[in-house]
C-alpha cells in the first residue's frame, strides 16, 4: 500500500464506509435492471464526493489529486457503473478547470454544488478515436452560438444539468476548429435521444444527444475559439488516471471474491487450493499493486504541476488492462459460481471491459506513448520529467 | 493426417450450418433476453437427429461419429452457442456415458429415449466442496438392501429441470471420498429429487443450470452405471469428451466473432481511412483467427480419436486449455476492434462476450486440464 497519510487513510475508510453502504448493497441490482440511481446522487452530494474536483473557493470539496483517486477506487470497488457516474462528474469539472474562466467556474460548479451531476460531449458516430472528426457545428450569429448536430455514448448525458460540449466553429480550420462550450440542460433544442444497452456499467447512464438549433451565448465558450481540442486533450490527460482507479477498484474487487471463495470453500485451511491457483491469486496482488502505484505516480505528477500526459496513458492502459486481466482469471478460478448471477464476479468481467475503451481506446493511449517516445528530445520537458521519475 | 472433411461431414456441416442460420439464428436474441429454455429449437433439433447424433443406429441413433458431431456443434454455437451447450450436456455428459459404460439392459432401456429427444440428458457432477465427494453438500450413497440411497447436492448441473434423465455421481463410502465415486441412472421423476431456483448467468441464456437436491433418492443396484466405484474414470472420460465440444463452440463463437470484427473495421473510418488499414487493428484481427484456425484443428484431432475408439483425455485437455486463453483474449481483442460498437448490447458481440468464458469454464476449473497435461508429461509422480 502507498504510504497514506493519516488524513488520506481517514477518507479512504468514509470512503469506503460510504460503498460498502449506499452501493454494493444496491449494484446487482441496478446492473440487471440497466437503472441509473438517482437517489445515490443525494447521498454522494451529502458527503461531498460528487463535488470532490470542484475548488473550495467555489463552494466543492477541493479534494487534492490522491483523494479523488482514494474515492473513485473505493466506488470502482463497489460498482464501476455507480464510478463512471462520478468519474464522468470531475471529467467536466476538469475541462472547467482547464480553461473556465471565474464566471464560467461559478456558472458550470453551482449546479454540481447543489447536488447535480455533468457530463462532457466529444464523441460523435463519426468520431471516436478521431475526436477531431466531430461535425456537430457552433455558428456565430450576433453574441450567441447556435450549436446543431449528435453527440453519442455520452455519460449521464440524460441526468446532467450541464455539458461540456465541443463543436465546429470553422470547418475550414481541421481540428483548430473545434471549440468548447457550456452548455446547461435547461436550453431549448437540447434533446436527450436514444439511451445505450450496455454489456457492462449498465447502472450508468450513456444516451445520445441532440442538438437542435441550441443558442448559448458567447461568455458560454470555453478559451478562444478554436481551442477546443487543446482543451479536450489537457482534460483527458487528468481523466485518464482516474479512469486508472476506477479499474484498480474493480480488480481489487474481483481478487477480494477469489479470497473469499477460497476461505469458504477450503474451511480453515487444513486443505489448501492448489499452487496453480494460488499463483494465479499472488500475480493479481502483483498487479493491483503496480496498477495503484501507477496512478497515484500521474496523480503525484499532476499536482506536483509537472508534465504527466504520458504517465496518464501508461495508468489508464496498465489499470485497464490489469482489470481485464484480474477479473477474467477470477472468473476462470471461480468456474460455474463465478459465472453465474450468485457472484459479482461476472459482472466485473463486463464492467472492466470499458475501461480499456473509454477516455480514449487503450490503442490511442498507446500511440499517444510511443509518440512521446519517437519524438525529438524538448530539453525543457525532459528535465522536468526527470525531476518527475 | 488430413482433416480433408468427408462428403458425410460435409452435409452434416452443411445441414447444421443452415438449421443454425434458418432457425436458430430467428430466436437466439429473444432467448439470450428471456434466459427461456428453448423447448421448440431442441424439439426441432430432435426431429431432425441432433440429440442422437453420436448413438448408435439399433437405439435409433444416427451414429454420425464424434468428429460429425463436433462439426455440427461448431456450426450451432456460431448462432446460439446457449444451443449448443444444451445438446452437449445431453450427449457428450449423459448420453455418451451410458452409451459407454452402460450395459446391454441399460441401454436398451435408456438410449432409445435420449436419441429420439423424448428425455434430456443431463450429467451431475459438481459439488460445493473442494473436490467431489469432501464437501458437507457431498452426494452420498449408502448401500441397502438392493440397492442405494443417494443423499446430498449436486451444484451447477446443466439442464437441471428440464432433463428426463440425470446421471448422478455419488460416494458409495465417505471416508473414500472419490474413489468410491460411482455413477447412477436416475430418471428425473424419481421421488426425493429436487431441482434448486434456476441459477442467473453471465451468458448461455437459455441453458439452464441449477442445483439438484438428493433427498432419501432410493435407486436398485440395475441403476449403477460401469459399476461400482467406476465412477472416478467415467467422469474423467466424460468429461473430456464434453471439453472437445466445449472447445468446438470455443471456436464456433471466436470464429463469428472475428468475421463480425472484421466487417466492423472495414466499414469504420477514423482518420480518414478504415480502421481494417491500421496494424494494430490487423494485429488484433490476425492475432484472433490465428488462434482460432489452430484451435479448430486440435479440436479435429481430438474428435477423430473420439471416434476412432483411441485415449483422448490428454488432447481434450490441451483444446480445453488452449480455447479457455485464446477464445477469451480474442472476444477482449475483438469487443477493442469495436469499441463503443462492441460494447453495446444492441449488437451481436456483446452476448459472444458472454458467452465466451461460459463454454470454457462450466464444466470445472482451469487447473485441472494443467493438471492432466503435466502429468502426461512427467508420468505418475508423487
Amino acid at each position: 500500500m502507498h504510504l497514506l497519510t493519516p488524513t488520506y487513510r481517514k477518507l479512504q475508510q468514509s470512503a469506503q464506509q460510504f460503498v460498502a453502504r449506499h452501493i454494493i448493497p444496491v449494484a446487482a441490482e441496478y446492473d440487471r435492471k440497466a437503472e441509473f440511481h438517482e437517489f445515490i446522487l443525494e447521498e454522494a452530494a451529502k458527503a461531498g464526493y460528487l463535488s470532490m474536483a470542484i475548488p473550495k473557493e467555489y463552494g466543492g470539496a477541493g479534494y487534492d489529486s490522491v483523494s479523488q483517486a482514494i474515492v473513485l477506487e473505493a466506488w470502482g470497488y463497489g460498482c464501476a457503473g455507480f464510478g463512471t457516474t462520478l468519474a464522468a462528474t470531475c471529467l467536466s469539472v476538469d475541462s472547467l478547470l482547464v480553461a473556465g474562466t471565474d464566471e464560467q467556474k461559478k456558472l458550470f460548479f453551482d449546479p454540481l454544488v447543489k447536488g447535480g451531476i455533468a457530463a462532457f460531449a466529444l464523441t460523435e458516430p463519426g468520431a471516436g478515436s478521431d475526436a477531431g472528426a466531430g461535425t456537430s457545428t457552433a455558428i456565430k450569429a450576433g453574441s450567441e452560438y447556435v450549436l446543431n448536430g449528435t453527440k453519442c455514448f455520452i455519460s449521464n448525458g440524460g441526468y446532467a444539468k450541464v455539458y461540456v460540449l465541443y463543436a465546429v466553429t470553422d470547418p475550414s480550420k481541421g481540428l483548430k476548429g473545434i471549440s468548447a462550450f457550456i452548455v446547461e440542460r435547461s436550453r431549448p433544442g437540447v434533446v436527450i435521444g436514444a439511451v445505450e444497452h450496455k454489456l457492462g456499467i449498465r447502472s450508468s447512464n450513456t444516451v445520445e444527444l441532440l442538438l437542435n438549433d441550441v443558442k448559448v451565448p458567447e461568455s458560454n465558450l470555453l478559451g478562444k475559439e478554436g481551442d477546443g481540442m487543446k482543451i479536450a486533450m489537457k482534460t483527458l490527460d487528468m481523466a485518464r488516471p482516474p479512469a486508472g482507479a476506477l479499474a484498480v477498484g474493480v480488480a481489487q474487487r474481483a481478487l477480494d471474491e477469489c479470497i473469499k471463495f477460497y476461505r469458504t470453500k477450503y474451511g480453515s485451511g487444513k486443505i489448501q487450493p492448489g499452487q496453480a491457483a494460488q499463483f494465479r491469486l499472488a500475480d493479481m496482488e502483483i498487479q493491483i499493486q503496480a496498477a495503484r502505484q501507477l496512478v497515484l505516480h500521474a496523480f503525484a505528477l499532476r499536482d506536483s504541476g509537472l508534465p504527466f500526459s504520458k504517465e496518464s496513458a501508461i495508468a489508464k492502459t496498465f489499470c485497464s488492462d490489469v482489470a481485464m486481466c484480474v477479473t477474467t482469471d477470477a472468473l476462470n478460478l471461480l468456474g460455474s459460481y463465478g459465472y453465474s448471477g450468485d457472484c459479482v464476479v461476472e459482472k466485473l468481467v463486463r464492467d472492466a471491459k470499458i475501461l480499456q475503451i473509454y477516455e480514449g481506446t487503450n490503442q490511442i493511449q498507446r500511440l499517444v506513448i510511443a509518440r512521446q517516445l519517437l519524438a525529438e528530445p524538448d530539453p525543457a520537458k525532459s528535465q522536468a520529467q526527470k525531476a518527475g521519475k | 493426417m488430413s482433416y480433408e472433411l468427408s462428403e458425410e461431414q460435409q452435409l452434416i456441416q452443411q445441414n447444421a450450418r443452415e438449421f443454425a442460420q434458418d432457425y436458430l439464428g430467428s430466436i437466439t436474441v429473444q432467448l439470450d433476453k428471456s434466459d427461456e429454455y428453448p423447448a421448440e429449437a431442441i424439439q426441432r433439433m430432435a426431429e431432425l437427429g441432433f440429440l442422437g447424433f453420436c448413438l448408435p443406429e439399433e437405439f435409433g441413433g444416427a451414429a454420425v461419429g464424434y468428429f460429425g458431431y463436433v462439426l455440427a456443434v461448431e456450426e450451432l454455437s456460431r448462432v446460439s452457442a446457449a444451443v449448443a451447450s444444451i445438446l452437449i450436456e445431453h450427449a457428450s455428459l449423459a448420453a455418451y456415458a451410458i452409451n459407454r459404460w452402460g450395459s446391454a439392459t441399460q441401454k436398451q432401456e435408456y438410449l432409445p429415449a435420449l436419441a429420439r429427444g423424448e428425455k434430456l440428458g443431463a450429467f451431475a457432477l459438481n459439488e460445493s466442496g473442494p473436490a467431489v465427494g469432501i464437501g458437507p453438500d457431498a452426494v452420498i450413497a449408502t448401500a441397502q438392501s438392493g440397492g442405494y440411497v443417494l443423499n446430498g447436492r449436486k451444484s451447477y448441473v446443466g439442464n437441471a429441470g428440464v432433463a428426463g434423465l440425470y446421471v448422478i455421481l455419488g460416494c458409495t463410502d465417505k471416508a473414500a471420498g472419490a474413489k468410491s465415486l460411482t455413477a447412477f441412472i436416475v430418471p428425473a421423476n424419481m421421488p426425493g429429487i429436487k431441482v434448486g431456483p434456476k441459477k442467473g448467468k453471465m451468458g448461455l441464456h437459455g441453458y439452464p443450470s441449477a442445483d439438484v437436491v438428493l433427498e432419501n433418492v432410493v435407486v436398485s443396484e440395475s441403476q449403477v452405471l460401469g459399476g461400482v466405484n467406476a465412477g472416478q474414470a467415467i467422469a474423467a472420460e466424460t468429461m473430456a469428451a464434453a471439453a472437445i465440444a466445449q472447445a468446438a463452440q470455443a471456436v464456433g463463437i471466436t470464429q463469428k466473432a472475428v468475421e463480425h470484427g472484421a466487417d466492423y473495421a472495414k466499414q469504420r473510418v477514423q482518420f480518414g481511412r478504415p480502421i481494417a488499414s491500421f496494424q494494430a487493428v490487423q494485429s488484433m484481427l490476425a492475432e484472433a483467427a490465428v488462434n482460432c484456425h489452430v484451435a479448430r484443428l486440435a479440436v479435429y484431432n481430438a474428435a477423430s480419436l473420439v471416434e476412432q475408439g483411441k485415449s483422448f483425455e490428454v488432447e481434450a485437455a490441451i483444446v480445453k486449455l488452449f480455447t479457455a486463453r485464446f477464445g477469451q483474449k480474442a472476444l477482449v481483442d475483438i469487443v477493442q476492434v469495436e469499441a463503443g460498437n462492441g460494447y453495446s448490447e444492441e449488437v451481436d458481440l456483446a452476448r459472444l462476450y458472454r458467452e465466451i468464458s461460459g463454454v470454457t469454464i462450466l464444466e470445472g476449473p482451469m487447473e485441472f486440464p494443467e493438471k492432466l497435461i503435466a502429468s502426461n508429461i512427467v508420468g505418475g509422480v508423487k
